[in-house]
């Protein structure tokens, strides 16, 4: 046994002397030389003192000598030192292997566990990398960012383009101020067939802010983002593959986009696109000049690139004051100057933030458990290895040596578990790729450098985590007692209580995991059963978008749309059509203020409400109670008398419980309101989502109310999907160049809005099953270890009479103390840890008491389960057998 | 003492050294005394200097010391050549050789050069 340590017993000095202690050493030899030239002059008949000085002066200068030698001895002793370093940590590798191959199957238990740990930790991390912490694309992302506008009551995504204008010409902070809005699908012609085509509108600067090189081509500029402009395109890549054949000789071509030509200028990189639809196409906002003094609308999506040097809390305040400015020339613009800053980041994967972090943090957990069962095993094994130390020691390897050695095991099983872990991180990673959620960047998820060292990080980490405490505990253990007692346990109780306290914590782990399991699943169970309003089954949903250059005016577009429901009627195995500018649950209504008369549009008098235009058949389709007066009719014509039907919250809201039929509300702005008379009133519908609050709704006849995209909705007779081809078809018959998009089903809607949340809850469901499997076999290991050690007591009392029932309640009890005391922590610590998931509960409090009593019963029932196995077999002792065997 | 010292180059010293060492192990006394009868006090190396030359040759690898009795029973640190300063030996006494001869026939010119 060597050792690098100063601390060395005086015999070894003379073992190893020229390197135990450099500095006498060079004294020594200076001394020998010294003392042999005194001799030698001596001999020569010198006197001793002349002798001396003589021996002195040829030697030159003595201490300068011996510094030089200390410094060099020492610096050669240091490279001694790491090199044997290295040896005694190659020869603890050595060891450490050994001992695993002398022990399979601990071996194969604890590297599959850790396999099974580490790998579940690299896949969500690489899927957390991939989402949230990988850089984006863009070439100056860190320093773009998109802007709410803000007030008292909330924020607004948007920007209107008198604001935008406004910033662009006087916002210095900014290299460049770019910005998009939505628009509806255009419809892309000469390609097969009239397909709708995702489409955003952006202006010049956009490019600039948002940049990655073009894959071909060259991004449109200021010149041609001008009203008269020739009309040009940037498609994005999957669309230029999928759609034209990814041919390079597209650049300078025209494609025929709703019926008139557009010049493909670009097409962008491959990985410009990060949000969904892949297959889209950009056009130049081109606004026109009276646009530029809208400050209403919240229309445009900004991206600011911020100069280099420039904070973003600066940028904020100039913006801030300029807006405040706007505000005031601008009243009832309903914002008072508030600017919210987003970075491109959080705008892109912002959503998903929280619940990949709960999902890597519920995997650290059940690493953890799993780390738990791993000391436990190590300790029970140190109980086998105690010869083997006290013998280590009693040769003279100290105790920071025996550590270092049982550390090096661990960290053998933590890499060897890492290494295999890669190969399940490989396969959940694939199974999370395929996952329904539509993530963004998701799709990229691979296991990287980043994701190669977190893995080695997790690996070295959770070896000390498991490894520290039992290697301590061995190194501890009294040499002499030991040795005497011939390598048996003597003194277990210390180390049974440490494996108790593992188990304690592992159940208490568990329990956190699956408290917030409970949580997510009655909160998904909340959702399920939130009532729409509506019949949401066998319901489509189609928009449709009627081209401006060939359906220019109200009259016309509402004519061909009522051609078209009326088409549609007639298919066999559809029962009703309604329309509407936006379906319910498909999106939110448009933001109205509404209000009563007598009101100037600020006051109580005035609420937010939501918009949404409705045919006559809109309430049937949707099989919408009406409580008060009538539906429209298709006499509410465009020129008629102006009408509205409200929802019952909005009624109540406005008008208490008095009447409302018959009154005029008021949409606008306060100066100069449209007055409409409500002619009914309809039952309240969960109209934005299943999750979010019932707005209050505004709806008005699509008469009177119209623009070119509208969705029409199809309830079936029979199942609603099988009728699509026909509908196509008859669409088709009306115009053969329009094109139907997001042909979906309103369950399939609701479906996908929750599949997010879907998807994290059944994976927390799958960690904490883990994890209460894996603290199960925590207690089995304890308990079947107490039953083993207790044989002989058992035997005596059984022999007395004690019957098998007495005894598997004796040992039964010992799991269920455990469990108890697991319970008891974990409650307190799940109570705490339940706040993270505030955010995600729906329908229920963070602290859900029913929740926490089932999980804690399920706790105690596992418990109980994983103690009966071992207390059966304590049953089964010999009595005889038990005595003798002692 | 009178002294014709020559200064010895860095390089010299451990070229002589490795030759001396070459008869067999010897600690720092022997090397010094060896030098000076060898060169018949031509060459007189400053003792001191002799042994920063010696650590730096151990911790290269070229030589190694181990603690031993001398014939009068003093411990004394004896140093011997490694298989490395072995090799060490003959490539430096061959550019050595290279060196004097070009030397010597640089000393013998008779010449100018032109």
């Amino acid at each position: 046994m060597r050792s690098h340590d100063d601390r060395l017993p005086a015999w070894r000095r003379y073992l190893r002397f020229w390197r135990s202690n450099p500095g006498g050493d060079v004294d020594d030899e200076l001394r020998f030389h010294l003392e042999s030239t005194i001799d030698e002059l001596v001999a020569g008949g010198m006197s001793r003192e002349a002798a001396r000085d003589v021996a002195r002066q040829k030697f030159g200068d003595i201490d300068g000598i011996s510094n030089t030698l200390y410094t060099l001895s020492e610096q050669r002793e240091r490279r001694m030192n790491r090199a044997e370093w290295f040896d005694s940590i190659r020869q603890d590798l050595v060891y450490g292997l050994r001992q695993l191959r002398k022990s399979p199957a601990f071996t194969a238990v604890a590297i599959s566990t850790l396999a099974l740990g580490i790998g579940a930790n690299s896949a969500i991390f690489s899927v957390v990398y991939s989402v949230l912490l990988r850089p984006l694309p863009y070439a100056n992302a860190d320093r773009v960012f998109t802007f709410a506008q803000q007030n008292g009551s909330g924020t607004m995504c948007c920007l209107p383009y008198g604001n935008y204008y406004v910033w662009r010409r006087e916002a210095t902070a900014f290299e460049v101020l770019g910005a998009t809005t939505g628009y509806p699908p255009m419809t892309l012609t000469g390609q097969g067939d009239p397909m709708p085509v995702s489409t955003v509108v952006a202006s010049a600067d956009y490019w600039k802010a948002m940049f990655i090189p073009p894959a071909l081509g060259r991004y449109y500029t200021e010149a041609d983002d001008r009203e008269g402009a020739p009309k040009v395109v940037v498609l994005s890549h999957a669309m230029w593959q999928n759609r034209f054949g990814a041919d390079r000789g597209i650049i300078g071509r025209s494609i025929a986009l709703n019926g008139s030509p557009r010049t493909v200028v670009a097409v962008a990189a491959p990985e410009y696109v990060l949000l969904p639809p892949a297959e889209k196409i950009w056009i130049p906002l081109a606004a026109p000049p009276w646009r530029l003094s809208d400050f209403k609308d919240h229309e445009l999506r900004v991206y600011g690139l911020l100069r280099p040097g420039v904070t973003i809390g600066s940028a904020v305040r100039q913006l801030t004051q300029i807006d405040t400015r706007l505000a005031r020339e601008n009243p009832h613009s309903g914002y008072d100057g508030g600017v919210a800053p987003m970075s491109v980041i959080d705008y892109v994967v912002g959503p998903h933030r929280a619940r990949l972090y709960m999902l890597l943090g519920a995997v650290a957990l059940v690493l953890l458990i799993a780390c738990g069962n791993i000391a436990s095993l190590l300790l029970a094994r140190a109980n086998v290895r105690r010869a083997e130390m006290a013998i280590r020691g009693a040769l003279g390897a100290t105790r920071g040596r025996i550590v270092t050695q049982l550390l090096i095991e661990s960290l053998l099983l933590g890499v060897g578990g890492g290494v295999l872990g890669l190969a399940v991180a490989t396969a959940g990673m694939r199974f999370l790729v395929r996952s329904p959620a539509n993530i963004p960047r998701l799709q990229d998820a691979s296991l990287n450098v980043p994701v190669l060292a977190f893995t080695l990080v997790v690996a070295v980490a959770s070896s000390i985590v498991f490894g520290l405490v039992p290697a301590v505990r061995v190194a501890r253990l009294d040499l002499q007692q030991t040795l005497r007692d011939g390598g048996r346990e003597s003194r277990g109780a210390a180390r049974e209580k440490l494996r108790r306290a593992l188990v304690v914590s592992e159940l208490c782990v568990a329990q956190v995991l699956l408290i917030g399991a409970g949580l997510l699943i009655r909160s998904s169970i909340a959702l399920q059963h939130v009532p729409a309003g509506f019949d949401t089954h066998n319901l489509l949903a189609i928009d449709l978008f009627l081209p401006p250059a060939r359906y220019q005016e109200k009259a016309r577009q509402e004519a061909t749309f009522q051609q078209i429901e009326d088409a549609l009627a007639a298919i066999p195995g559809v029962r009703l059509v309604g329309r509407t500018q936006v379906a319910p649950i498909h999106g939110f209504g448009w933001d109205w203020t509404a209000f009563r008369e007598g009101s100037d549009g600020h006051d109580d008098g005035a609420v937010d409400s939501d918009m949404r235009s409705a045919t006559p058949d809109y309430f049937n389709v949707l099989g919408l109670r009406l409580l008060r007066g009538r539906n429209f009719t298709r006499a509410d014509v465009a020129d008629g008398p102006k009408v509205a039907i409200i929802s019952r919250g909005l009624a109540k809201r406005l008008y208490g419980d008095a009447d409302p039929i018959g009154r005029r509300i008021g949409n606008g702005n306060g100066k100069d309101p449209q007055w409409r008379e409500i002619v009914g009133v309809v039952d309240d519908m969960r109209a934005s989502g299943l999750a979010n609050d019932i707005p209050r709704e505004l709806y008005m006849p699509s008469t009177q109310w119209i623009n070119g995209v509208q969705t029409i909705l199809v309830r079936g007779a029979v199942p609603v999907l099988s009728l699509v081809p026909a509908i196509r078809r008859t669409v088709l018959g009306v115009d053969p160049l329009l094109a139907l998009s997001n042909v979906s089903t309103i369950d399939q809607s609701i479906d996908d809005s929750q599949a997010m949340s879907r998807f994290t809850t059944w994976l927390l469901v799958l960690l904490g099953a883990t994890g209460l499997v894996l603290a199960a076999v925590g207690v089995y290991g304890v308990i079947a270890y107490v039953v083993a050690q207790r044989t002989h007591e058992l035997g005596v009392r059984m022999a007395l009479g004690a019957s098998g029932v007495t005894v598997q309640w004796m040992v039964v009890r010992q799991g269920l103390t455990l469990a108890a005391a697991g319970v008891v922590v974990g409650m307190a610590v799940s109570l705490a840890a339940a706040r993270a998931l505030r955010s995600m509960t729906f329908g229920i409090t963070a602290h859900d008491p029913i929740t926490f009593a089932v999980v804690a019963a399920l706790l105690a029932v596992v418990a109980v389960v994983a103690s009966y196995v071992p207390a059966r077999r304590a049953t089964r002792i010999d009595p005889l057998e038990a005595l003798r065997g002692s | 003492m009178a002294r014709s010292s020559v200064d010895l180059l860095q390089g010299t010293l451990d070229l002589i050294v490795l030759k001396t060492l070459s008869w067999g192990p010897m600690h720092g006394f022997g090397i010094a005394r060896w030098i000076q009868h060898t060169t018949e006090d031509v060459l007189q190396v400053e003792e001191g200097s002799l042994y920063p030359a010696l650590y730096r040759m151990e911790n290269r690898g070229w030589i190694r010391a181990q603690w031993a009795l001398t014939e009068n029973g003093r411990r004394a640190k004896y140093y011997r050549l490694t298989a490395v300063g072995r090799r060490q030996l003959v490539a430096e006494s061959e550019s050595w050789e290279q060196m004097s001869a070009a030397m010597a026939k640089i000393m013998s010119a008779r010449r100018q050069p032109a």
